[in-house]
C-alpha cells in the first residue's frame, strides 16, 4: 500500500554485494522534507543511495519511491524523470565550462537549453557560466553540480555528502539551497551532528540497517534570509 | 549546433576519442605495415595485413572501449536518472566509440591500399575483405564496452585487452582459426582469398555484433520487439559458425589464375606479374650461371617462377624457383634455388660422399659468384682458384655429372 505522506517507503529492503549485507532487510519510511541519512562514507552508503535512487536493484524487500513501486521496471522508468542524486565526489568533463556541464546534463533531463541560464541564476552561478569546471571553488562546483542534478526540477533528490570540505560561512549559505531543491531531499553525512540542525528526519546506518534516529530541527534565525 | 550534437560533442571531449584515433590508427598501420611483404603488394596479401592489424587493433580498441564505459559509468547520475530512454547514452556511447574505431581503421586501410597501389599490384580489390575487419573490429569495441559497463573496475581494461588479444592470437581448434580475425598470414603470390569465406566471416562478425548491441539494449529497456533482431543475429551467428565449421577441409584461399610476365632475352625469365619489377635483376642475376651451365646437362634457356608448395622436376632446359617477395638478396636466392636444385640431394646428403660434397661446394661457390668455401684439399681449391674462366667451364662440361652427384674426387682438379 502507497503511502501518500512518505517520499520512500522500503519495505524488507535488503541489498547484498558479494555475499555480504551492505543493507540488511530493513523497514524504513522517508516523509517528504529533508531527511538526513548519518553513515560513514563508503561503498556501503553509495549501494543504498543508489538503490534508493532506482540506480541499483535491491537484493530483497519492496520500495516504493514517490508513489511509484520501483521494484518494477515500469515504476522505474515512470520515477527517474522526477528524482534527481548527486554522488559523493561527482565526475564533470575536465575543461568544460560550468554552463556546457549544466546543459549536458540538461539534455538528459530533457529540460529546453533556453532553460539553462535561468538554472545557473536559481544556483547563483550566472558569474561563473564560463569558467571551466576545474577552477572552480568548492562550494561553486558544488553549486554547479546541484544544478546539473537537479535541472528538471525533481521531487526527490538524494546528495551524497554534498557539505564534507566546505567552509562554515559557504555552508551557511548553501544549507538553505539545499532545504529549497525538492519537496523531497534525502542527504548523507558521516557524522550525525553535521545534519542535525537542519533536516526534518533522522536515519542512521547501525549494523547494516537503516534506524531512526534523533534529528533537532535548525532554528528558523540561523538562516540566513534571502538566500 | 542541435542539443544532441553538443552532447556528443562533450562526450567525445570526455573520453579523449580526439586522442584515439591517431593512437589506434598508429598502431593499426604498423601492425600492417609489417604483415606486408616487403617490395611487392597485391590486394589478397592487403586484405591479411588489415586482418593482422585487426589482431592488434581490436584488442586496444576494446581496451579503450571499456575505459569508456568505465567513465561514463561516473556520470550515471546525470545518464541514467533521465526520462530519455536508459539506452541513450550507451547507444551514444557506442556511436561514437564505433566512428573512432572505423576512423583508425580506414587510415590503416588507406595506408594498406596506398602501399598496395605503389608496388605493382596483382588480383583485385575485394571489399567484402576490409568490410569483414572493420565488422570485426567493431565486434571488438563493443564487446570492450560492454564488459566496461557490467564490470566497472579499473581491472577490467586491461583483462579485456589481454582475453581479446588471446582470441587473435590462439584459437582453440584448427577450424576456429576460420572466425573472425582470421588467422590467414600472408597470402601466397600464387593464392587468392576466397570471396565466399571472407563474407561468411563478415557475416559471423555482424551477427555478433548485433546479438551483443541488441542483448544488451534488451537488458536496459526490456523492449519485447528487441528480440527479433536479437533472435535473427544469433541465427546468422549459429548458421555462419556452422557453415564455417564445415570450411575446415578446405583451405582458405584457392588458386589465383594468372598468366606470367616474361623477359625473353638473353634467357626466357617469367615470373608472377606482381614480382614483374623483377624481371630486370633476375635476368641480369641468372644469366651468368646459365651461361657457365651451358653445354652441360644442367643446362637451361627458361626459368619459371612457381608457387610455394610446387616443385617440379627441372629438366629439357627449364630450371623453377620459387620468390615470395623482393626483400633484398632475392636475385641471388634465386640463383641458389636453381644451383641447389641441379645437386642429386640424395647422394649429396649420403655422408660417404661427404668430401665429394665439398668439391661440389667449391664448384657451385664459382657458378655463384661467391667466395669459395674452405675445404681440406687446398691443392685441389688452388688449382680450381689459378683456372680462367674458360677452362673452368671446359672442367665442368666434362665433370657435371660427379659434380652433381657429390662425387668428385681430389684428381679431377689436376686434369692437365
Amino acid at each position: 500500500m502507497i503511502v501518500n505522506s512518505s517520499a520512500i517507503v522500503a519495505r524488507g529492503l535488503g541489498i547484498r554485494r558479494r555475499r555480504r549485507w551492505i543493507l540488511r532487510p530493513t523497514t524504513v519510511e522517508m516523509a517528504y522534507g529533508v531527511v538526513g541519512l548519518a553513515a560513514p562514507a563508503g561503498p556501503a552508503r553509495s549501494a543504498v543511495l543508489q538503490t534508493l535512487a532506482t540506480l541499483r536493484h535491491a537484493s530483497v524487500g519492496e520500495l516504493e519511491v514517490l508513489g511509484q513501486d520501483v521494484t518494477r521496471r515500469a515504476g522505474r522508468r515512470a520515477v527517474r524523470a522526477r528524482i534527481g542524486l548527486l554522488p559523493a565526489r561527482f565526475a564533470w568533463t575536465s575543461g568544460l565550462s560550468t554552463r556546457d556541464f549544466v546543459a549536458y546534463a540538461s539534455y538528459y533531463k530533457c529540460t529546453p537549453r533556453r532553460a539553462v541560464d535561468a538554472i545557473l541564476e536559481r544556483f547563483g552561478l550566472s558569474d561563473a557560466a564560463a569558467l571551466e569546471m576545474d577552477m572552480l571553488p568548492q562550494d561553486l562546483r558544488l553549486r554547479a553540480g546541484i544544478a546539473a542534478a537537479c535541472a528538471h526540477e525533481p521531487e526527490l533528490v538524494f546528495l551524497d555528502e554534498p557539505l564534507a570540505g566546505i567552509g562554515d560561512s559557504e555552508r551557511e549559505e548553501l544549507i538553505p539551497l539545499l532545504r529549497a531543491l525538492a519537496p523531497a531531499v534525502v542527504v548523507t553525512a558521516a557524522d550525525p551532528a553535521e545534519l542535525s540542525g537542519w533536516c526534518d528526519q533522522g536515519l542512521s546506518m547501525v549494523r547494516g540497517r537503516l534506524v531512526e534516529a534523533p534529528c533537532v530541527p535548525r532554528p528558523r534565525a540561523r538562516v540566513p534570509a534571502g538566500v | 549546433m542541435s542539443d544532441l550534437g553538443r552532447v556528443l560533442r562533450i562526450d567525445a571531449r570526455r573520453t579523449a576519442l580526439f586522442l584515439a584515433v591517431p593512437a589506434l590508427a598508429f598502431l593499426g598501420a604498423v601492425a600492417a605495415w609489417r604483415a606486408l611483404l616487403p617490395g611487392v603488394a597485391y590486394w589478397d596479401d592487403a586484405v591479411a595485413a588489415l586482418f593482422s592489424s585487426v589482431c592488434l587493433l581490436g584488442p586496444a580498441s576494446a581496451g579503450f572501449a571499456a575505459w569508456v564505459a568505465l567513465r561514463e559509468h561516473r556520470l550515471d547520475y546525470l545518464r541514467g536518472l533521465t526520462a530519455r530512454s536508459p539506452a541513450l547514452g550507451p547507444l551514444l556511447d557506442l556511436l561514437l566509440l564505433g566512428i573512432v574505431t572505423l576512423c583508425a581503421y580506414t587510415v590503416v586501410a588507406v595506408v594498406v591500399a596506398a602501399k598496395t597501389m605503389i608496388h605493382v599490384e596483382a588480383g583485385h580489390p575485394k571489399p567484402i575483405g576490409p568490410l569483414a575487419g572493420a565488422l570485426t573490429l567493431l565486434v571488438y569495441t563493443v564487446l570492450g564496452y560492454l564488459a566496461g559497463r557490467v564490470v566497472p573496475r579499473l581491472p577490467t581494461v586491461p583483462v579485456v585487452a589481454v582475453l581479446t588479444y588471446l582470441w587473435g592470437a590462439v584459437r582453440p581448434g584448427a577450424w576456429a582459426d576460420l572466425l573472425p580475425p582470421p588467422g590467414i598470414g600472408h597470402i601466397g603470390l600464387f593464392a587468392a582469398l576466397r570471396t565466399e569465406l571472407l563474407a561468411g566471416q563478415a557475416l559471423w562478425a555482424f551477427g555478433l555484433g548485433t546479438v551483443l548491441v541488441t542483448g544488451y539494449l534488451w537488458a536496459l529497456t526490456r523492449h519485447v520487439w528487441l528480440a527479433l533482431p536479437a533472435v535473427a543475429a544469433a541465427g546468422v551467428v549459429t548458421g555462419t559458425t556452422l557453415w564455417l565449421h564445415g570450411q575446415q577441409r578446405t583451405p582458405p584461399v584457392v588458386p589465383r589464375a594468372f598468366s606470367y610476365a616474361c623477359r625473353q632475352w638473353p634467357l626466357t625469365v617469367c615470373v608472377h606479374p606482381a614480382l614483374r619489377a623483377a624481371l630486370p635483376s633476375l635476368e641480369a642475376g641468372l644469366t651468368p650461371l646459365a651461361t657457365r651451365l651451358s653445354g652441360t646437362p644442367g643446362r637451361f634457356v627458361r626459368v619459371e617462377h612457381r608457387p610455394d608448395n610446387d616443385f617440379p622436376r627441372p629438366g629439357r632446359g627449364v630450371v623453377y624457383i620459387h620468390l615470395g617477395d623482393l626483400s633484398p638478396g632475392y636475385a641471388h636466392r634465386a640463383e641458389q634455388e636453381i644451383d641447389i636444385s641441379l645437386l642429386d640431394a640424395r647422394t649429396c646428403g649420403d655422408p660417404r660422399h661427404a668430401a665429394g660434397a665439398h668439391y661440389s661446394a667449391l664448384v657451385s661457390a664459382w657458378l655463384l659468384d661467391e667466395a669459395p668455401p674452405r675445404i681440406t684439399d687446398t691443392v685441389a681449391a688452388d688449382d680450381f682458384a689459378r683456372w680462367d674462366e674458360q677452362r673452368r667451364r671446359r672442367w665442368l662440361r666434362a665433370h657435371y655429372a660427379r659434380y652433381r652427384t657429390c662425387t668428385l674426387r681430389g684428381r679431377d682438379f689436376r686434369v692437365r
